[in-house]
């Protein structure tokens, strides 16, 4: 519903605009229909006078943006079925989970998706169906399919190619259907009938996708599981790295600080994806806690708390390094169910980040990676009012994130739904 | 592993449990897992002996069945568009808005519908996306895509069928594909390229269609817009008759009481559809300033809506068993207020207990599911609406609904993910 006022205020204990600032105490937003007119101290942010205002005051609140999470499969159940699985079910049901994951995700506090792979035109036509006002679902920036080798990662979503000229052929149809970048899988992945320890495409074919792309003024983001096709899609201009495994081809890990120095000085971004690895340990910790193992699984336990181990270390050295690594959640992927975006900020400040630059990692600079922080992931007049107000002061407590109050959509307050509907959808955590 | 039971206790000031007798007072009933296991008085409805028991009394409010809406269109949108725009939507969006819809009517009571035409495979996929637990849903009684000759009303679906051959054809496929029951158009309707006032089937097309509906244990309705498609559908043993309009091949109404006699005599069920028009018209009569053009719409839609309700209540007279189906989301009549098409039904003369019944126990029995939904009564399905107030008083407290539970499970109506 839009509001009635001319004008809509929220003020609390404090807000992180995002912008790399300290925290305003006792802080105000200014909201004039879909945009931020107004941030600042309470007493400083005041609508014009005469103009009508609906007035919010979250106390013990802290007001900051919508979360951004920069990479999402809407598609996805996160009920540990394969990718391989997913895809096997017809177009219309996916869609119909994929609006559901919308709003799970929009409910959850995050404003803004960058959805990672669907398959075929279903994201698409979730859009389709949000602009015409049938559903409401967070603001998407999409690729459409997924660029792999045949029989690569995610080529069952519809979209392998092979050599330059169909890749950039691929790219101009995504382009053509409304792809806000380009994903390219630049090494295997779970996908049965790829090698996640080898380099997909040639660097010939992933330029083809680059160039191309950056001829419309897109983005471009590689799946890389393993070091080669970091290296590759470095080579290709690529502007993020999704997982960003150091990984030989033996399977050995091997951080390659030559590597992570060359995305450093690209300037690329980096998505660790830290929690989908943790989700599948914890499905796993609550089957051994419920009935126990086969030996089987407590291998894969072993072997899933170990890569995270390994993970959280390289993510921790990329951001010493001062990569620019950011909030990608990759739910709902493995067992990661969407709505659980904060658990990945979490790990990124356990992989080295302050509480506060966690926040901006899932705000301002994952907008950033995204090339949308003109409008959104961070308050700022001028950008869109999503706004996202929690309980306590993430700047000091990450998990903060989680006591969502209220969401503010376009300068819409979101009605949620009952506090029971939301709390499903949290996955809970184990010892693992 | 046996599971341990699970009991649930309801009590209100009333019950009415769809079968038309007297509204039970000081009423409790007693569900027992997804079941109905007994119905009486707040002091006589008891859990067994020890057993963990929730209990929850509404106070000054009606228990009764589930609303069966025996009469939607689930990929409808309600604002207006033609089914010929309709259909131009991929089948990704008509899904999607199927999942809405049905999420909107199970949160307004009604917990069976039969859904009358859909796109393709949209409402099959629909269910599985339901069975895999995507979403809430009613019960849901499928009949695909509505059989149709070329260009006849909601052809556009996906099935134009000609001859008997064809028309067995389409019927087997959709069965294959999950059909409930058969829908077949024997006129045609707002479809641009079919004929309202015409019959679109001959006879041995829809006796093929009936046949082997009957074949496989599954009952067919057919829209009729004109009386000529009555007498054909009832010539092919036709199960419900839908909109059951008395209109001449020159667009005359003329009442013909052999026809309703035939229907009476059939027992076939007639599914008046009378609240698509109440809506448009209360739509228009809330309008400040109406153009020349929806001044003539409100008074043609005023006359035409008072003929259907006279003849709907000479058809009553007749002995003809309705069947209340509100045809949401078509035309302007969104889903979610099934309540509407209900009032309607006494506006044209029932009485409001009849009226509930024909959207309980009737409606369930004219979707061949009153086996197990429709009434309450002990060992069928714990498909329960609780609403403020007294319906069989005031038919709008249908609207003030308090709780519904589907197979004994409460629905969080709030529920949005």
């Amino acid at each position: 519903m839009p509001p009635t006022a001319d004008y809509t205020l929220i003020t609390a204990d404090r807000v992180i605009d995002a912008t790399g600032s300290a925290p305003i105490e006792n802080g105000a937003v200014l909201i004039r229909g879909d945009r931020i007119v107004g941030v600042g101290r309470a007493a400083t942010v005041a609508a014009p006078e005469g103009a009508t205002v609906a007035t919010n005051h979250y106390p013990g609140c802290t007001v900051l943006p919508g979360m951004v999470d920069c990479h999402t499969h809407h598609n996805g159940f996160g009920d540990g079925r394969a990718g391989d699985e997913l895809t096997l079910l017809p177009d219309e049901l996916l869609t119909v989970q994929a609006a559901r994951n919308a709003r799970a995700s929009l409910f959850s506090g995050v404003t803004t998706i960058r959805e990672n792979g669907p398959k075929n035109v279903t994201m698409f036509r979730l859009r389709d169906s949000i602009n015409a006002g049938l559903i409401i679902g967070p603001r998407l920036h999409l690729c459409g399919r997924p660029v792999a080798i045949v029989g690569g990662h995610m080529g069952y979503f519809g979209g392998e190619v092979t050599g330059p000229t169909q890749a950039r052929a691929l790219t101009r149809q995504l382009i053509k259907e409304g792809a806000d970048y380009i994903k390219i899988t630049a090494t295997g992945g779970s996908t049965r009938t790829s090698f996640p320890l080898r380099p997909s495409f040639d660097v010939d074919e992933l330029s083809a996708v680059t160039h191309e792309a950056q001829k419309f003024g897109k983005l471009t983001a590689t799946h890389c599981l393993s070091s080669q096709g970091i290296a590759n899609s470095l080579d290709a201009g690529v502007d993020m790295i999704i997982h960003c495994a150091f990984k030989d081809a033996d399977g050995s890990d091997n951080f390659r600080e030559d590597i992570a120095e060359r995305i450093g000085e690209a300037g690329a971004y980096v998505n660790p994806t830290l929690h989908v690895g943790r989700s599948g340990a914890w499905t796993l910790a609550h089957k051994r806690d419920a009935e126990g193992l086969t030996s089987q699984e407590a291998t894969a336990l072993d072997d899933a708390r170990r890569s995270i181990e390994v993970k959280l270390e390289d993510s921790r050295r990329m951001i010493e390094m001062g990569l620019r690594v950011i909030t990608g959640s990759d739910s709902s992927w493995g067992n990661y169910k969407l709505g659980n975006t904060v658990y990945e900020a979490e790990l990124l400040v356990q992989a080295g980040y302050s509480h506060m630059q966690g926040v901006l990692s899932v705000t301002s600079w994952a907008a950033a990676a995204l090339g949308m922080d003109d409008e959104v992931g961070s308050l700022e007049p001028g950008k869109l009012a999503d706004v996202l107000v929690v309980g306590g002061n993430p700047a000091q407590d990450i998990n903060a994130l989680w006591n969502v109050q209220e969401v503010f959509f376009g300068g819409g307050k979101l009605e949620r739904g009952s506090d029971e509907s939301l709390r499903a959808v949290r996955q809970q955590p184990a010892a693992l | 592993m046996p599971q341990t039971p699970q009991f649930t206790i309801l009590k209100a000031d009333r019950l009415i449990d769809g079968n038309g007798g007297p509204v039970a007072e000081q009423a409790a009933i007693l569900l027992e897992d997804d079941a109905i296991s007994r119905i009486g008085t707040r002091e006589t409805v008891h859990a067994p002996e020890g057993a963990p028991v929730r209990e929850i009394d509404y106070g000054d409010a009606t228990i009764l069945p589930g609303l069966v809406d025996s009469h939607v269109h689930l990929i409808g949108i309600g604002d207006g568009r033609a089914g010929d725009e309709l259909v131009t939507l991929p089948d990704e969006i008509l899904t999607v808005q199927a999942a809405q819809n049905a999420r909107r009517h199970l949160y307004s009571g009604v917990t069976t519908v039969r859904d009358c035409g859909a796109k393709n495979r949209t409402t099959f996929l629909l269910r599985e996306a339901v069975e895999m637990g995507i979403l809430p849903s009613p019960r849901l009684l499928l009949s695909g895509r509505p059989i149709a000759i070329i260009g006849g009303h909601l052809s556009y679906f996906g099935i134009q069928a000609t001859g008997p051959t064809e028309c067995r054809a389409a019927a087997r496929q959709l069965i294959k594909e999950g059909a409930d029951f058969i829908k077949i158009t024997a006129t045609g309707g707002s479809t641009r390229t079919s004929h309202p006032l015409r019959p679109s089937f001959d006879v041995d097309e829809l006796t093929a269609i009936c046949e082997e509906a009957h074949k496989f244990g599954k009952h067919a309705a057919a829209h009729c817009a004109s009386s000529q498609g009555m007498v054909n559908a009832l010539d092919a043993g036709i199960d419900t008759i839908i909109h059951g309009v008395h209109k001449e091949a020159d667009g005359s109404d003329v009442y013909r009481p052999e026809i309703a006699e035939r229907i009476a005599e059939r027992g076939v069920f007639v599914n008046p559809t009378l609240a698509g028009a109440v809506t448009r018209i209360r739509m228009l009569e809330n309008e400040p300033d109406l153009s020349p053009s929806q001044l003539a719409e409100l008074d043609a839609m005023r006359e035409a809506s008072q003929v259907r309700m006279e003849n709907v209540a000479r058809m009553i007279d007749a002995g003809v068993v309705m069947s209340a189906g509100s045809d949401t989301a078509w035309g302007y009549y969104q889903m979610g207020d099934f309540q509407t098409e209900i009032e309607a039904h006494a506006m044209a003369g029932m009485s409001n207990m009849d009226a509930i019944v024909s959207a309980t126990r009737d409606a369930a029995a004219s979707c061949w599911v009153q086996d197990s939904v429709g009434t309450l009564e002990p060992g069928k399905q714990a498909d329960v609406l609780v609403v403020e107030g007294n319906p069989a008083q005031d038919i709008n407290d249908l609207r003030n609904v308090a709780d519904v539970f589907l197979a004994g499970s409460r629905v969080d109506r709030q529920a949005l993910v």
